[in-house]
Parts: C-alpha cells; structure tokens; sequence
C-alpha cells in the first residue's frame, strides 16, 4: 500500500470559527497527528485561493488524502470534492471535520473547550480519511421512454410535455376513459372557464399524439427494476369493443340492461354496454360484464351485436399482461372524494336533499343527468333556499385533520354559478375560515359576497329534516356574532374534502414510496424537490402528492415531466459511490440483508450463493450493513473500519466525559448544524459522527464506544414516518431496544445509552438533548464506567 | 369504479329509462321438463311449477317477468321449442314503454 500522505486545512472562515477556536493551536496539533505531512490554517479555505492552496499542496506534497475542518460538509464537501478532483485526486479521499456549526457557533464563550473540540474532531476526520479509499460512480444507462399512472388532468399533461419533447410515453388509466375528477366537473374557479371544453382538446391530444400509448382499463399489476431500468407489468382488461366503434351508440339504446352510472354518482343511469360520458377517450364503448347478461361461456342476449352496424363488438377479447420497460415513472394517481355518511349529524344518504359538492357538479353541469337545473332530488324542483356546509371531512378530528385545499374556492365559485342562473336563490355559506389565497381567488370572494351570498362563521352542529317538505334545519352557532341559528333551507350541499385514493397503498407497496402522515405520497424534500418521489427515477404530479386545485396539478405535472425529461435526456445517471460491495467470503446467506433494505436492492442468489447489490436502486442507506453480523457488507465510504476509526479518535482522551453521538445526515446531522445556524448554545463535550441514516449505525458501534470508555451515547435519526430511506430508521428503533435489553441484563445503566428524533428544523431539540443528557454525565460514577468498559470489552 | 363513496341514490332518470316489457309465454304441453330456461335464464325470471303436464313434466313458471330482459335465450335453447317471449305492445295513451 502506498504511504499516506494528509493534508489538513484548519479554517478561520473570518472569526465565524476563530473567533472561538484557536485555528493555529488545531493546525499546530493536526500536524502531530499520524500520517498528517501538511497541516494549515486560513482565513477561508472555501474561496479561490484557500481551494487553490489545497490544490498546491496535493501536487507539491504529494498529498493523497485531504481533510477539511471548516463548516458543515452538507454545505461545503462538494465544493472541496470538486477541488481535489481538479487536482487530481479522487475525490471519495476527501473528509471534513466540522467545527462551525458543531463547535465554534454552539460554544460561543467556551473558547478553550471549543478549540479541545475542534482538535477532537480533526483527529475523528483525520483517521477516517486514513482508511478512505478511492471511488468511481457507477453510471446507469436511461431508457428514453416513460411510464405515466392516472390519466386525470395532470397525467395528461406530463404524458403530453414528454411526449411533445420526443419522448415515448405509456399513459395508464384503471378507468374506461381518461379525463379524471376534471371531466366530471362543471366550471373551473377563478375564472368560470367550463371544465370539460378545456380539458376535452387536451384528451384527445392525449389520444391521438404519436408518441402517446393511450392504455385504458388498465392497471400497473408489478414494478421491477431500478432508475432508467424499470421493468412494469400492466394488466390490460378487454373492453368487449373493438377500435372499430364509432361512438353511435346503438348498442347502448339496445342494450337491456341498466345500472347507475359512477361517473355520474348514480344520479344517472347507463346501460352494460356504454360510454362514461360524451367526451371519453378513446371513445370506445366498453362492456360491464359484471351486469351484462352474457357470462364466461354463455351467451344468452345478442342485442348489442345485433345493433352494431360495424361489428365492433367482441365477446372473445380476454384480458393481457403488457410488459413495459421504461426509464423513468410518473405518479398521478389522483384522489377520491371524503364519504361523509359517516357524519351522521348531517344527515347524508337519511335526507335527500343533502347533497355532496361532486353531485352538486353534475347537478349543475349541462351534460349532467338534470340537463344543467339544479333540481333537489325530493321533489325535482329548484330550490329556493340553498346552505353549504364547508369543511366536511376536512380540518377535523371526525374526518381528516388536514384541509383539502380546493372547497373553499369550489363553494364559492358554486355559489356564482347558481346565482347567474337563479338570481333568487338564497345562498348560505357556513365556514371555519374561508382560505381564499391564490390568484383572482379574493376577487372571485368578493364577487360572491357582493352577490348577496350570506357566508356565516360557524358550521352547523346538526342538519334536520322537515317531514312535510322535506326542507332542512341548520342548527349551530355563528362565532362572530356569538349567537345561535337556525335556518332553513331547501338543499344542503356537504363541501367533501379530498382523500388520498383507495389504491394508494397499492401504489405504495409497487414503487417503494413513502406516505405522509395524512396519507398523500411523500416528496424526496418538500421545499427543493417537491416534485421527486424518494425512489430514483419516480416523480409525483397532482392530488396523489396532496389535495390541489387544476393550476397546481398542471403546474407539477409539468415540472414532473421536465425532472423525467432530464433524466431522459441525459440518458445516463451516477450512482454515489456509497452502496456497499458484499464480501462472499464472510457471508453466510442468512438474508437478513435483504429483509432490512428498503428500496430491494439486495437479493440473494441461491444457486450462485451470492448476495448481489443492484447499485442503481440502492440509496446508500448503510441499513443491511448495520445488519449484518459477519462483516459480509462493505459499505463504501461510511466501513465499519471507518466508522471505528471516527469512535476511537473520539474516545482517545476523557471518554468518560463524552457524549457520543451518530447523527442521520439528512435530518438529526442537519438539525445540529440547525442549532449551529441559530447560535443555540449546549455543553461542548458532544462528538458528532455523521452516518447517511440511523440505520446505518450497527450495534457495535455503539458497544465500541462503551467499551472505550464513552460516558454516553446517542444515536439520533428522523421522525419515525420522516425517514430519508423510507423506512430504515424502524431498524435503527428495533436494534436500540435490543441493545438497551442487553444493557439491562449485563447491568450497565441503560439511560446512558439514548435515541432521538429530530427533524432538520429542530435545532433546539438536538441542543436540549445534549444539556439533558450533558447532566446524566455530571452523575455518571467512575465504578459505572470501568462496568461498561468490562462488560462491552472486546466489541 | 370512480367514485368510492357508495351509489345510494335512485337515478334521476330512473323513470324514464325506457326498458322493454315482456310477455312471456310457455307452451306447458310441449315442455318435457328438461330445466335448461330455468338453469340458463341470466336474469332467473324463472322456476319449477309443481303442475304435470300431459308429458307428464313440470314446465317451468314465471316469477317476475318484470325482470325479463327479453334476450331471448330461453327460446334459443329450448329443444321443444315451449317458450317464447314478446315486447309489450305499447297502447296509445301509454308513458315511457309502461301501460298506464
């Protein structure tokens, strides 16, 4: 092996660190430190001259390894991973030790504990960057063609951005036709445009644009296969009618047979063989054979076919697994609608004239099943009086606790709609708050009100029907005026929240996505990239990411379709040089490895005996190798031997005193440099090592710390449902309760050993953790720590 | 389907919706019982009557011929050829296929 030759740069960045640490003293002590042939300090090391400095340094010493001991590498590695390479040197042999936002930011006034710190953590760096080893990014080639799930208004309109950029796109829909929850809308707010005449041109762009496959009635059954290689399995079910159809509609006149229709929320009726409505895409009739009269292998009612002059009907069509490859994958599943039966109080499916705000759409709507008259279902007549209850399943502890984004505006423009027909229909509007935001939203608002629509703070508590007319009670309280109402009105429109769609877990479990906590599909960062799902490869458009007006879902549709086009375009992507490489030798096949990955890279090859990482599809999480007992997985650039390396360094001097702690890089790690950020200030005797995920950190770790000594330990990652690696923190919880029942048995203290969580933003949580914990050690009697030291001995 | 919460309300069209009404007639003497319309019927309109016939069979008897939905099968596949079914003629004065 060639001799080591380091480098470390001590940086001042102004007296952001030196007015704390002593830089000069760090510098003096780095040069003692083993394999260190260059030690310096300067004011900035990140600007032109400091990089070029180093850049020097590595062809003038010959340097092999650099360590930079400035701010934090979320920060600045790049820039210095940038330098080294221009130097020549690969540049996974790089390593940063921060000591602003860890150090001199947090220990403002402690300047000889913080300068101890900071040598503490230059020496950690300084012995990982001994065992780095050089790195090449794997690269993936990325098939130019994409794969689009939901055919609502923003599946359309990532399908026709691809497609319009050359490139091949596969549009899936479960429904007969394409159009979604637009299609069954009647006008659009702000600006009253009707729905359907802006979203037909659009589907039928969709529908006859070369590069489009238009696949209906179909559903994504399997997903195999990683970023630019996915392998998908879609089930095409037949339609019973063939491409020859021309839409006439003779069939469906023949066609004994009726049923309610769904698009149309049953208040109109439609026949086996039909069309959802006058607009689908493709036009093609299809056949609900779960009501036709003709079953498997009987055919007792020939009507239809007898009725289709172009003998376009086909009984024989049997249902087809395509096999897709695509390189990269759109998510536009959509949502469903909040059923709000389950409010009991309001009285919906007991009272007919309660009504949901979708039926209220095709009440209203032109094509709908009452020809546009908005008849209240009792007695067919309009209304006099009409009432809106907002909030219906939103904002709630009944319902869901989120708000849904678009009722607010959807009542409102409801509202203008009735009164350009009826003029004399009373509207009453009861709300929370009425969330008017966008724009030309206040104006539409405005406009509402000066229509004479009377909008009362205060939902009701209950809705009662009168026997006799069939008329409704609305009984609650108006918080403004702090009195009680009750007031009558012909029809009740329940303003329904948006759900995240019934298939969602489905999804889910196809694409190895995240959810939140309401349910929606979880984006890889909600601020910088809102529109990437955390898988590779995968992106997010429309109400399937969260509850969105028509603007916002065709906005990140195309966002979407412009983050797949650059993949596409480039036509290659690299992978971090941070998955692990398995080790046969040491491997034993358990499969342990493979159970804890979240993303399934990992399989075992039986007959080969082989455990294979599938680079592209791994996120570097470092969860099989935590997992793993026998040293089998070497996780590049965060080893075991690494990692040691960083516990020993820190334990070198008054372990007893110490906290260790193992920060998550994208949550707890940046939640400390949070708290560096802001200046909270917490006790200095805190180590941080940086792992990309608490599940990378191993149980030995941890036993290595005890066993060296450490007076505590922490280990701290993102909020359980937050996790960057989906769900790989659930190991990290699972293996500290293992470790804290071992404590327990073999009688160490387990409160010396602690788990955190701590998102990005939680700054203060991290510091008081470290001063609730910094009191533990205040306590901790020597006998205690010479018991752990024994008893982890070894490890 | 597309729409999750449950279709609880009765058409508006539902009235109007012209579907034709049936007659259904069997010839009980030919029948020789073999059970094929009852089995075969999509819309089970009908069921074994317990009267012998002169062939010494139970024909079949209508439940509900509301429920035809006059396809035809029944006719198709009889081997005695014993049953048959017309559309209701609609007199004059009659609303939407139905007698008033």
């Amino acid at each position: 092996m060639e001799e080591l030759r380091i480098g470390v740069y001590v940086c001042h960045c102004g007296l952001n660190i030196a007015g704390t640490v002593n830089c000069e003293e760090v510098a003096k002590f780095a040069a003692t430190l083993p394999n260190v042939v260059v030690a310096k300090d300067n004011r900035y090391t990140c600007s032109d001259q400091g990089q070029e400095l180093i850049k020097n340094d590595i062809k003038e010493h010959k340097l092999n390894r650099v360590v930079v001991a400035s701010c934090s590498p979320r920060l600045h590695e790049p820039t210095f991973r940038k330098a080294c390479e221009e130097a020549g040197l690969n540049k996974y042999l790089f390593e940063m030790a921060n000591i602003r936002e860890h150090c001199s930011w947090v220990h403002l006034h402690e300047k000889e504990a913080a300068t101890e710190k900071a040598k503490d953590l230059v020496r950690a760096a300084v012995a990982k960057v001994a065992l780095l080893e050089p790195a090449v990014e794997a690269e993936v080639p990325i098939l130019r063609k994409a794969l689009v799930i939901g055919g609502g208004v923003a599946g359309i309109q990532a399908a026709l951005d691809l497609a319009d950029t050359g490139y091949k796109v596969y549009l899936v829909e479960k429904e007969p036709s394409i159009g979604g929850r637009m299609a069954q809308i009647d006008k659009t707010f702000p600006t009253m445009d009707c729905s359907i005449c802006i979203l037909a041109p659009k589907m039928s762009d969709a529908g006859r644009h070369p590069n489009i496959e238009l696949l209906t009635n179909s559903e994504v059954q399997e997903v195999k296969g990683y970023i630019g290689n996915f392998k998908v399995k879609v089930l095409k079910k037949p339609r019973y009618v063939t491409k020859d159809c021309s839409a006439c509609g003779d069939c469906s006149d023949a066609c004994p047979i009726t049923a309610p229709n769904e698009f149309d929320i049953g208040l109109a009726t439609r026949k086996a063989i039909y069309t959802p409505f006058a607009q689908a895409v493709p036009s093609t009739y299809i056949i609900d054979r779960e009501i036709c009269l003709n079953k498997e292998g009987i055919m007792a009612c020939d009507k239809c076919i007898k009725a289709c002059e172009r003998q376009a009907i086909n009984f024989d069509m049997k249902p087809k697994t395509l096999e897709l490859e695509v390189g990269t994958i759109i998510v536009a599943t959509g949502a469903d609608v909040y059923d709000p039966s389950a409010l009991l109080n309001y009285g919906y499916t007991r009272y007919p004239n309660v009504i949901t705000s979708l039926e209220f759409e095709r009440l209203i709507n032109a094509g709908g099943p009452s020809g546009g008259n908005l008849l209240r279902p009792s007695d067919m007549k309009i209304p006099d009086s009409v009432a809106f209850v907002q909030c219906v399943g939103s904002r709630s502890e009944k319902g869901n606790v989120y708000c849904s984004n678009v009722c607010c505006m959807n009542t409102i423009k409801d509202s203008l709609l009735i009164k350009e027909h009826w003029p004399h229909i009373k509207i009453y509007v009861f709300y929370v708050d009425i969330r008017a935001f966008g724009k030309g939203f206040e104006d539409l608002y405005r406009r509402s009100k000066e229509e004479g629509v009377i909008f009362i703070r205060g939902l009701p508590a209950e809705v009662v029907e009168d026997r006799k007319t069939n008329n409704l009670w609305l009984i609650g309280e108006n918080t403004l005026q702090k009195e009680i109402y009750k007031i009558s009105a012909s029809m009740a429109i329940l303003s329904v929240g948006i759900e995240p769609c019934q298939d969602s877990d489905v999804i889910q479990r196809l694409f190895t996505l995240s959810r939140t906590s309401d349910g929606f599909f979880m984006e890889a960062h909600p601020k910088l990239r809102p529109v990437d799902a955390p898988t590779g490869g995968v992106f997010l458009a429309g109400c399937a990411e969260s509850p969105k007006d028509i603007k916002d879902s065709v906005t990140q549709a195309s966002a979407a379709a412009a983050r797949a086009g650059i993949l596409m375009a480039q036509g290659k992507v690299t992978v971090e040089a941070i998955t692990p490489k398995p080790i046969p030798e040491n491997c034993k096949l358990c499969g342990l490895c493979t159970q804890v990955c979240p993303y399934n890279a990992i399989t075992i090859d039986k007959e080969q005996k082989l455990v294979e990482v599938i680079e592209a599809a791994c996120a570097g999480c470092g969860t099989c190798g935590a997992e793993c007992q026998f040293d089998a997985l070497h996780m590049r650039h965060f080893t075991n031997d690494q990692i040691i390396a960083q516990i020993d360094a820190l334990t070198e001097e008054d372990a007893d005193k110490k906290i260790i702690a193992f920060c998550c890089n994208w949550c707890s790690y940046a939640g400390a440099d949070f708290a560096g950020v802001s200046r909270m200030q917490y006790p200095t005797n805190v180590r941080i090592i940086r792992t990309m995920c608490s599940g990378r950190v191993s149980q030995k770790f941890i036993e290595r710390a005890f066993a060296r000594g450490a007076g505590a330990v922490l280990v701290a990652g993102c909020h359980i449902g937050d996790c960057h690696y989906i769900n790989a923190n659930h190991q990290t919880q699972k293996r500290m309760e293992r470790l804290w029942k071992k404590m327990e048995r073999v009688g160490v203290d387990k409160n010396r050993l602690h788990l955190l969580w701590a998102s990005a933003a939680e700054g203060e949580r991290v510091a008081s953790k470290v001063r609730e914990m910094h009191t533990l050690l205040d306590k901790l009697m020597p006998e205690e720590v010479e018991k752990s030291k024994k008893a982890f001995a070894g490890s | 389907m597309i729409v999750p919460q449950k279709l609880w309300r009765k058409p508006l069209d539902a009235e109007k919706i012209k579907t034709p009404k049936a007659e259904i007639h069997i010839i009980k003497d030919l029948c020789k019982g073999c059970g094929f319309c009852i089995e075969f019927c999509p819309k089970k309109v009908l069921e074994k009557s317990d009267q012998l016939n002169k062939k010494g069979a139970y024909p079949p008897k209508v439940t509900d011929e509301s429920k035809c939905a006059l396809c035809g099968f029944c006719t198709a596949i009889c081997p005695e050829f014993a049953i048959y079914t017309v559309e209701k003629k609609c007199e004059e004065g009659c609303e939407n296929g139905r007698k008033k």
